[in-house]
């Protein structure tokens, strides 16, 4: 069922419908996702959380086109997309920055791909570089940074291709507690900043309350999208306002969320903190 | 964990004072003294061994014999010569070597296909010992030095090819779906992700094709040639020439040398990004 191109266009940025993966194999085949829907608005900080095995990192690749889904579409300003492009932003869970780059020429990686000038490229890259914070670490290798640092380097990397859209796949997953909440004030600075659209996928409760503006809550085996839980706190949100009633709130009740679509006896197993 | 972060942070904000201490540890002078102390003994021993055990000029000569008999075959211009001739075909032999090499093993290593129709032919003849056919090369393209530099890039191409073709094929798959998602044409990856990616590869492929290069030259102008180190250990061993004999071998040992140590300079300059190997 595809939309009118006009009224998708008009108030989401993107728009998920009915996306559905299958991956067949020898020994059958495996439903990984089920009929996704969801609008992100222009300008919306949009999470994504749900246990290991929910398909976060399928849907995530289906969207910035690196998988083909086996149903549904996507439209991103209202065009049905083909393929990876620079109109998206990925920042990679692991580790992806070049290693034979220095930071300043792993951030104009995307722009010297659409053939931008050198002069213009490390031009804006140093502007991305200074928004996150490492001025004066241009010329050094990824090697010869921490792994906070590494990860600011491939938000710097995706913002350089001014994207419609950010896509982030736990960007923070490997980084120490303190690092990761630096980064995650850092990223709302930044997202703040720019005004960009945000897809951010986590498996933590309470980092996508801190961030979100509307989190999607999926099951899992196979992913569904069980609900979207509106975040109502105010912004700018600093660190303390995950002490506030209203966030445990919230933080309590994509929890229960996601422990019913596990049923009783799995609970323990589910990834999240218990708040 | 947290002790290795703090390690990191350290690294990360002293980079320059690590990369100049990395020079400055290569030039310690435990191991300078260390291969000066190697050197002296060895080519003292030579020098004794042939002054007072292996007294029969035939069979062995001192080294100071072998040091005037260089100095000689330079004054006479014939040292030049003969190293000059050499060097043409090991540089012109590995040059042509390097870019057909890479550049083969590159569409080897991205793609399946070329590789499963080649991959036996150059798997056998890089273990086959192709100066066996320096003869018929010579046979062929005259004893001048167009087949030695035929000899010299059939006996080093291989090893090029198949290293070079390895780096590509053990690029991260994660640095293709990155270059892939930012949009990247198979082209822009091959030249921005997995060219850069096998460079370590190729310089070690290289390094291996540098030592059979020297041997595929010299058993090129043992066969037949009018000017070349391996033509001057021939013609020496025809006349009993003993130290004109070790003078060339010295040559070629030094040869081998040197050429080692400019490869892993670039080494260290081209892969400057990859963590300094943990030394002692």
């Amino acid at each position: 069922m595809a939309l009118p191109v006009a009224q998708a266009g008009r108030d989401a940025k993107l728009r998920v419908s009915g996306i559905g993966k299958t991956f067949h194999r020898r020994d059958g085949s495996l439903l990984v996702l089920d009929d996704i829907s969801f609008d992100v608005h222009a300008g919306e900080f949009f999470a994504i959380v749900g246990p290991s095995g929910c398909g976060k990192t399928t849907f995530l690749r289906i969207v910035q086109g690196l998988d083909q889904p086996t149903a549904g579409q996507v439209l991103l300003s209202g065009r049905p997309l083909s393929g990876p492009g620079p109109d998206r932003g990925f920042v990679f869970q692991h580790d992806s920055l070049f290693p034979w780059r220095t930071v300043l020429k792993n951030v104009t990686f995307g722009p010297e791909l659409r053939g931008t000038s050198r002069a213009r490229a490390e031009d804006s890259a140093r502007g991305i570089i200074s928004l996150v914070g490492l001025s004066g670490f241009e010329g050094h290798y990824p090697h010869e940074l921490s792994g906070g640092m590494r990860q600011r380097v491939n938000l710097a990397r995706a913002f350089a291709v001014d994207p419609d859209i950010l896509l982030m796949d736990e960007p923070f997953a490997s980084l120490d507690a303190l690092t990761r909440e630096s980064l995650q004030q850092e990223l709302l600075r930044v997202v703040a900043e720019t005004g960009k659209t945000v897809l951010f996928i986590t498996h933590q409760i309470d980092e996508a309350v801190l961030l979100a503006d509307r989190i999607a809550v999926f099951s899992a085996r196979p992913g569904r999208l069980m609900r979207t839980v509106a975040v109502d706190l105010p912004r700018p949100r600093a660190l303390a306002v995950k002490r506030s009633a209203r966030f445990q709130e919230i933080v309590e009740q994509v929890w229960s969320l996601i422990a019913e679509s596990h049923g009783p006896e799995e609970q323990k197993e589910t990834p999240g903190r218990m708040p | 964990m947290a002790q290795q972060a703090t390690m990191e942070e350290a690294h990360a904000q002293h980079p320059a004072a690590t990369a100049g201490s990395r020079a400055v540890r290569a030039l310690t002078r435990p191991r300078v003294l260390r291969s000066l102390i190697s050197l002296v003994i060895v080519l003292g021993g030579w020098e004794l061994v042939g002054q007072f055990v292996l007294t029969n000029k035939l069979f062995f000569v001192p080294l100071s014999d072998v040091l005037r008999a260089l100095v000689e075959l330079w004054e006479k211009g014939e040292l030049q010569r003969h190293i000059g001739a050499s060097f043409k075909a090991i540089g012109y032999g590995m040059a042509l070597a390097i870019v057909i090499g890479v550049a083969f093993g590159i569409v080897m290593g991205a793609s399946r296909t070329v590789a499963d129709y080649t991959e036996v032919y150059l798997n056998a003849l890089y273990s086959t010992p192709l100066v066996a056919i320096a003869p018929l090369l010579i046979l062929w393209l005259g004893i001048g030095i167009a087949s030695k530099i035929a000899v010299v890039f059939l006996i080093s191409v291989f090893p090029i090819v198949i290293s070079t073709a390895s780096g590509v094929r053990n690029v991260e798959h994660h640095y293709l779906d990155v270059a892939r998602a930012f949009g990247a044409t198979r082209n822009q990856i091959v030249a921005k992700v997995m060219i850069p990616a096998a460079l370590p590869f190729v310089l070690t492929g290289v390094r291996l094709a540098i030592g059979r290069a020297i041997v595929g030259v010299v058993v090129g102008e043992l066969f037949g040639a009018n000017a070349g180190l391996g033509y001057l250990i021939y013609t020496s061993g025809q006349t009993f020439d003993v130290p004109s004999l070790f003078a060339g071998v010295l040559c070629l040992a030094f040869a081998g040398v040197s050429l080692t140590w400019m490869l892993q300079k670039l080494e260290a300059r081209l892969v400057r990004w990859k963590p300094a190997p943990l030394e002692d």
